[in-house]
């Protein structure tokens, strides 16, 4: 081998080096992008740029979830309403709702969408899974508090297709209803 | 002295008496603490002084044993429909309430019991009617005479007791009296709950001991059109029932109730209990193969009841009469015989209920040929405008809502009195009305005077 082939061939594995370096740092920047990003539209103040929002977060605000509590803790609006059980799943559930919500809201007639009737299948945009990545003890309920331990036991041994909000129907948004028809 | 002391004495036994009177409750004044939140023992505190039954009640209760207070059944979210405070104890503060509990809330922790009951016949009783024109010209024309005032008496005095109502309310949020009360299976909340539990399990006990008893389901199974109180009474079940019935264990856990604990079936037993292998439903219609009060007997093979899924999606419909097992008669009559297997050799089933087919068929004969005469005569034109004035039309009535809902009735609980007297007897004379009514008529072309 040449003296020269070796020396390109240095050359090149220092580039290669080089572009994985690089590479790493824009990845690192980009992820570091996307979570910030993912973060910053997962609350209220991002969600009432639509301002059809508006009732749901007056509602929320004024709920256990949204922050009225002795501890100031918030569930944030996508803490509930994207599901929690697998990353990729989670950012599509979240680019496709967002991407019609933003069709909805600029060329669609958000005036004219019947919040009750909506409000009637909050499972299919509620998910149990956000639900449950907060309230993890729930599970684990015993006799101490009998009203929990019986009333969730037919859902963790999984004999009832019920959904979290089909008997906490209020949760998150303190009285809605008087908020969508004000 | 004498007379002061005199004075004294009455005093007392006066004093005495008027303590002893009037104590319709052992509950005057009732402290518990026990998992209850500051709300929930206020309404318990407060009502053992004004209803001192309810909170009777409720201190026997399963409910009361885990918990479950006045509160968690009867508050509901300021924006429910039924929210309201006519209470002293919450005007004012962030509680609603309802003297409504829907079904709604019982399956907060009883889903499968709910799920199973809106899959049965008996979540359609109200709507059904509500949807049926015949029926509510019968209540507010016939009966009611279509009185501006008095036209829904009937109903509330009598169909809706059993078969409930859609309770509506008034301004102040509180349910009309032409709704409510009532211990209907049916109702339909003003929430969209459909159902009523406390039908069979009464309220504030809700004791299932109550429910595996015949008497739970007495109070509408009986009279001229579905006797089955008396049909129970009158075969061997209901014979034994009413020698020891009184002594019999009625708590066992649920799917856990078997012979043993009983010598002979309730009601319960055959149509909902997990006897054997069998498992424990609120489905009814489940394990029938026949329907048997309509005015042709079929075989149940609609699968689950619609009535609830049609109002939901906002329809009011008559639901579907031939809801039973989902995978059809032959699966509902195989649960059925399972029941029995507890008891009685294979032999005496299947024979038993050859036989009570037979019946069921021979019936069919019976309408079969009534119904052509009834179909005839009206083409012909040759029936009364007021059908309830038509000797021919009652007769058919009677034939089949009657007589003939009796002996199929009979038949197949083991009514001999009801499947023959009350039954086969009444038919086969009833046809005959029917048949000379119908040769007259078509022999003159003319309805008799």
């Amino acid at each position: 081998m040449s003296c020269n082939t070796e020396k390109k061939v240095k050359k090149s594995m220092w580039f290669v080096l080089l572009l994985i370096v690089i590479g790493g740092i824009l990845g690192l920047l980009t992820s570091f992008g996307v979570a910030v990003g993912v973060h910053q539209t997962s609350g209220e103040k991002f969600c009432t740029m639509c301002h059809t929002m508006q009732p749901m977060a007056d509602a929320y605000r004024a709920d256990v979830h949204g922050g009225n509590n002795s501890k100031g803790l918030k569930a944030e609006c996508t803490d509930c309403h994207l599901p929690h059980d697998g990353l990729a799943k989670y950012l599509f559930a979240k680019a496709q709702t967002g991407l019609h919500d933003i069709r909805v809201e600029n060329f669609g007639d958000p005036k004219s969408i019947d919040w009750e009737a909506k409000r009637k299948h909050a499972k299919h945009f509620v998910y149990d899974s956000g639900c449950m990545s907060c309230h993890v003890n729930l599970r684990e309920a015993t006799t101490a508090n009998p009203k929990s331990f019986i009333a969730h036991k037919e859902y963790f041994e999984k004999r009832t297709d019920k959904k979290c909000v089909e008997c906490h129907k209020n949760v998150g948004h303190h009285i809605l209803g008087d908020y969508i028809n004000r | 002295m004498l007379k002061r002391l005199l004075i004294i004495l009455v005093v007392i036994a006066s004093g005495s008496f008027a303590a002893s009177v009037g104590d319709v409750s052992s509950v005057k004044t009732l402290k518990v603490e026990r998992g209850l939140t500051e709300a929930g023992k206020s309404c318990i505190e407060c009502h053992a002084k004004l209803t001192p039954g309810h909170v009777n009640d409720w201190k026997s209760s399963r409910h009361g044993h885990v918990g479950v207070s006045c509160i968690d059944c009867h508050s509901v979210k300021k924006d429910n429909p039924m929210a309201g405070q006519n209470c002293d104890g919450v005007k004012g503060t962030d509680i609603y309430v309802s003297v409504l509990v829907s079904p709604k809330t019982c399956e907060r922790c009883h889903p499968n019991e709910v799920h199973e009951f809106q899959q049965s016949g008996h979540a359609r009783a109200a709507l059904q009617i509500r949807s049926k024109d015949s029926m509510q010209a019968l209540m507010h024309k016939f009966e009611g005479r279509n009185h501006p005032d008095l036209k829904d008496s009937p109903n509330a005095t009598g169909c809706m007791q059993c078969h409930g109502s859609i309770i509506e309310l008034d301004k102040s949020g509180r349910p009309t009296a032409e709704t409510w009360p009532n211990y209907g299976i049916g109702n339909v909340y003003p929430d969209g709950g459909v159902g009523n539990c406390k039908s069979c399990h009464s309220g504030h006990k809700f004791s299932i001991e109550e429910a595996r008893k015949p008497a739970a389901c007495a109070s509408c199974h009986l009279g001229p059109d579905h006797p089955d109180i008396e049909i129970y009474n009158n075969s061997m079940h209901g014979h034994i029932f009413n020698a020891e019935g009184s002594t019999w264990k009625y708590d066992s856990a649920p799917d856990a109730w078997e012979p043993g604990d009983y010598r002979a079936p309730t009601c319960a037993t055959c149509h909902m209990s997990g006897i054997g292998n069998l498992k424990t439903t609120h489905n009814v219609s489940r394990r029938l193969k026949w329907n048997i009060w309509a005015p042709i007997s079929k075989t149940r093979e609609g699968g689950y009841e619609t009535a609830v899924k049609d109002f939901e999606n906002g329809k009011i419909t008559k639901g579907n009469p031939l809801a039973g097992h989902p995978e059809g008669s032959k699966a509902a009559r195989g649960e059925m015989e399972q029941v029995c297997k507890s008891c009685h050799l294979a032999t005496h089933t299947k024979n038993f209920f050859k036989m009570a087919d037979k019946h069921v068929e021979l019936y069919n004969t019976y309408a079969t040929d009534a119904k052509k005469m009834i179909d005839e005569l009206g083409k012909k034109g040759l029936m009364k405008k007021d059908k309830w004035a038509d000797e021919a039309f009652k007769t058919w009535y009677h034939i089949w809502h009657h007589q003939g809902r009796r002996m199929r009735q009979g038949a197949l609980m083991g009514g001999p009195d009801y499947a023959h007297w009350h039954g086969v007897f009444e038919l086969q004379q009833d046809i005959r009305v029917l048949e000379t009514i119908y040769n007259r008529r078509i022999k003159t072309g003319k309805i008799e005077e």
